[in-house]
């Protein structure tokens, strides 16, 4: 890779929050959100449930848009309607509930995309895909169908699948929080490989110690605005906002 | 369109549209009785009792109600004589027929409830008929509900059907002024009217609390 | 007692015959009510009031009053204005269209019952709406509505019963026929019983190994008949009745 490809890729894998506002109906639920991610960075972002994380996560890969205010991805203004498009399939995103396509199996689910956006020959998205699924440790089950794997197994897939059309950035929304505790660790240790590659990544999660390790930047969201941020040593162990404090005490608990 | 006709012929076919209410109302609670007794054995774990009541299910899911009312009436008739009322040929016709179906909507409702509520319920002490009338039953409600009351509107018009063997209610009393008068349109809507304002409310009922379709 | 077997079984000629009529009626019929169906769904579903109000009175004007009188209307009322069936025809027509209002809800609902969840993985892979139509949404819908659309081919097939209503010469009327001939009532009907039930048992039968070599993963039982089944697996816990 020359080192202006390198350099593009460094301004075209960031992301820009400005002054972000969200409401559903007469919920303000995001109120005046600012966020940077660095490419190449791994933020999480903690809070209590219906704190606005998802919704974040859910205007920067394009299912919702924003108010008002201004969203940058990679080189995509989110917040121009008409451009908002381009950034399908540049981005990854891994749901809470997998949501992998039930009708096809494994490599069925991670080989879509790259026949019917990119037109890959059958073959060559049939290479692709097992390559995704050999990384997060699945090729073995490539005919299985959805159905027929643990809930680790779907989630590993559905990385593969969000991983196959090569994006630049991955959203997880709380990618392990559906799973028994035993297969968390299968998920979460594909996640940190990613990161040590080089992803940029924005994850929503409950692991501390995903956040503790792997976390460029702790970010803690209260009631639709970001209360406090830094490294995680920072925000984990020494936080100064009271929400935060009470959050940690409550999940630490648990 | 002839107004006079179905002014003339109005308490006639409302005095019919009694009938077909008796006839329905009867036959719902038969159905039902049917239905909760069938249903609960096709749950049963002794396979020869559930495999019968499977039976039950499947012969009249699988034929038309027409034959069950043949069935019945001549049977009637030939073993407690043609004084057989109609009426009472049509509700037991009407009762086994959509019975069976009444019992497949019980059966899923006993099977959605968790195998625990009924162990829990056997550690109380409560016997299996209790178990079934105190735990099961109550907790079967909310999805057993709307295509319950679905069914009774599939009942309540194939009330209509009772005319294969002769009996008067609303379409067959229709039909007569229609042989009759050989005004076919203004006595068809009327009944059409009729049948309506007793089953549509009833259909938006159950589309407000029918549980939608999930994915398998 | 075997003698009267013996006089009923003479009809069995006549008895397979109606069978034929019946099956040919259902089929028909059948065919009829999917184009309805699909016709009223894509209506209710469309831009335009006009179409989305008719598809809405047809659908509830259909699926709230008897068959028997759709059946009457057909053959009895369309004739004043000047449509003229013969009953076979007038049967059809008012079994397919009558079957058709409850398909079109079925579709509806087999749409709609495609989480968005699926539509929303769709869209962030990069397929555009119709690419995520053909290649997300519609398998699934097909899949779902499928037990349903089953189930409405039965109903079709004993809905031709009443047809003898109006005289046509299908297995319920040509039993009633026989009946009146041998005044054997046990035996006619549960011929005509058992005819019915060979009919509807092979649809099912024949509809589960279609949906089996149609769908992946194969779909499981589309609907139980008289033929023996694996138990099918019952829901033990409350996380599976959320799930
Ligand atoms: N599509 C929607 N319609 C209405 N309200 C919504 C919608 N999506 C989210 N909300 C509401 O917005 C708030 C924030 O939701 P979300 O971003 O999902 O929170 P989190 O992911 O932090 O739990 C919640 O109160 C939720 O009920
Ligand atoms: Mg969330």
């Amino acid at each position: 890779m020359t080192a202006t490809t390198a350099k593009e890729q460094s301004i075209a894998s960031s992301i820009q929050l400005r002054a972000v506002t969200k409401a559903f109906g007469s919920v303000q639920v995001l109120k005046n959100i600012d966020l940077d991610v660095a490419s190449g960075k791994v933020v999480v972002l903690i809070g209590a449930s219906g704190s606005g994380k998802s919704t974040v996560l859910r205007i920067m890969s394009g299912l919702e848009t924003a108010d008002s205010g201004e969203v940058v991805v990679g080189d995509v203004p989110m917040h121009d309607p008409k451009r908002a498009p381009e950034i399908r399939g540049h981005v990854g995103m891994v749901f809470q509930q997998f949501n992998l396509f039930p009708h096809l199996n494994a490599l069925g689910n991670v080989t879509l995309a790259l026949r019917k956006s990119l037109k890959m020959s059958k073959a060559e998205a049939r290479e692709v895909g097992l390559r995704c699924l050999e990384r997060v440790g699945m090729q073995d089950r490539c005919a299985n169908y959805p159905s027929q794997l643990s809930g680790g197994q779907q989630q590993r897939v559905a990385i593969a699948r969000a991983l196959a059309v090569n994006p630049r950035i991955m959203f997880f929304d709380e990618a392990t929080s559906a799973l028994d505790p035993e297969l968390v660790g299968e998920v979460t240790s594909v996640m940190r490989s990613l990161a040590a590659d080089g992803m940029t990544m924005v994850v929503v999660t409950h692991e501390m110690g995903f956040a503790h390790r792997t976390a460029d930047r702790v970010v803690f969201m209260d009631d639709g605005v970001i209360a406090e941020q830094g490294s995680p040593e920072q925000v984990l162990k020494d936080p100064q906002h009271p929400r935060t404090q009470q959050f940690l005490a409550r999940v630490l608990e648990a | 369109m002839n107004l006079e006709l179905i002014w003339d012929n109005l308490p006639q076919l409302l005095k019919a549209f009694l009938v077909t209410l008796e006839l329905s109302a009867v036959s719902i609670a038969g159905s039902t009785a049917i239905g909760l007794v069938v249903g609960a054995l096709r749950t049963s774990r002794v396979p020869v009792v559930s495999q019968l009541a499977r039976a039950y299910v499947e012969i009249f899911r699988g034929s038309p109600l027409p034959i069950t009312l043949l069935f019945v009436y001549f049977g009637a008739a030939l073993y407690l004589g043609y004084s057989v009322e109609l009426f009472v040929a049509s509700a037991v016709g009407l009762s086994i027929y959509h019975g069976a179906y009444v019992a497949e909507i019980f059966r899923s409702g006993i099977e959605a409830v968790p195998t625990g509520q009924r162990e829990a319920a056997q550690t109380l002490g409560l016997s299996p008929m209790q178990t079934f009338r105190y735990v099961v039953l109550p907790q079967t409600r909310r999805i057993v509900f709307p295509p319950l009351i679905g069914q009774y509107i599939s009942l309540i018009k194939d009330t209509s059907i009772a005319f294969v063997i002769g009996m008067v209610e609303l379409m067959k009393a229709g039909q007569a002024i229609v042989d009759r008068t050989a005004e076919p349109v203004p006595v068809y809507l009327t009944i059409a009217a009729l049948y309506f304002v007793i089953c549509y409310p009833l259909s938006l009922w159950v589309r407000r609390n029918e549980r939608k379709i999930v994915p398998a | 007692m075997l003698y009267q077997w013996r006089s009923v079984l003479e009809y069995l000629p006549d008895f397979l015959r109606a069978m034929g009529l019946t099956l040919w009626i259902t089929l028909l019929a059948f065919a009829l009510a999917l184009v309805c169906g699909l016709g009223a769904a894509l209506a209710r579903n469309s831009k335009n009031a006009v179409l989305r109000l008719g598809a809405g009175a047809y659908v509830e004007i259909v699926r709230n009053t008897p068959v028997l009188l759709q059946i009457f209307v057909v053959f009895f009322a369309l004739p004043s204005f000047g449509l003229r069936m013969d009953a076979v025809t007038a049967g059809t027509v008012a079994i397919g269209v009558n079957v058709g209002g409850y398909l079109c809800e079925v579709f509806r609902a087999g749409i709609s019952s495609v989480a968005r969840a699926q539509r929303e993985a769709a869209q962030v892979l990069g397929l555009s709406s119709r690419q995520a139509f053909i290649s997300v949404i519609a398998p699934q819908a097909l899949r779902n509505v499928y037990p349903a659309t089953v189930n409405n081919l039965i109903q079709v097939l004993l809905g031709t019963s009443l047809l003898t209503a109006i005289a046509v010469p299908e297995l319920t009327g040509v039993a009633t026929v026989i009946n009146a001939r041998t005044l054997l009532f046990v035996q006619v009907f549960a011929i005509a019983l058992v005819l019915y039930l060979v009919l509807s048992n092979a649809l099912s039968f024949a509809s589960g190994l279609l949906g089996r070599v149609l769908f992946k993963p194969p779909l499981e039982q589309v609907r139980p008949g008289l033929w023996p089944v694996r138990r099918a697996r019952t829901i033990t816990t409350t996380a599976e009745v959320a799930a």
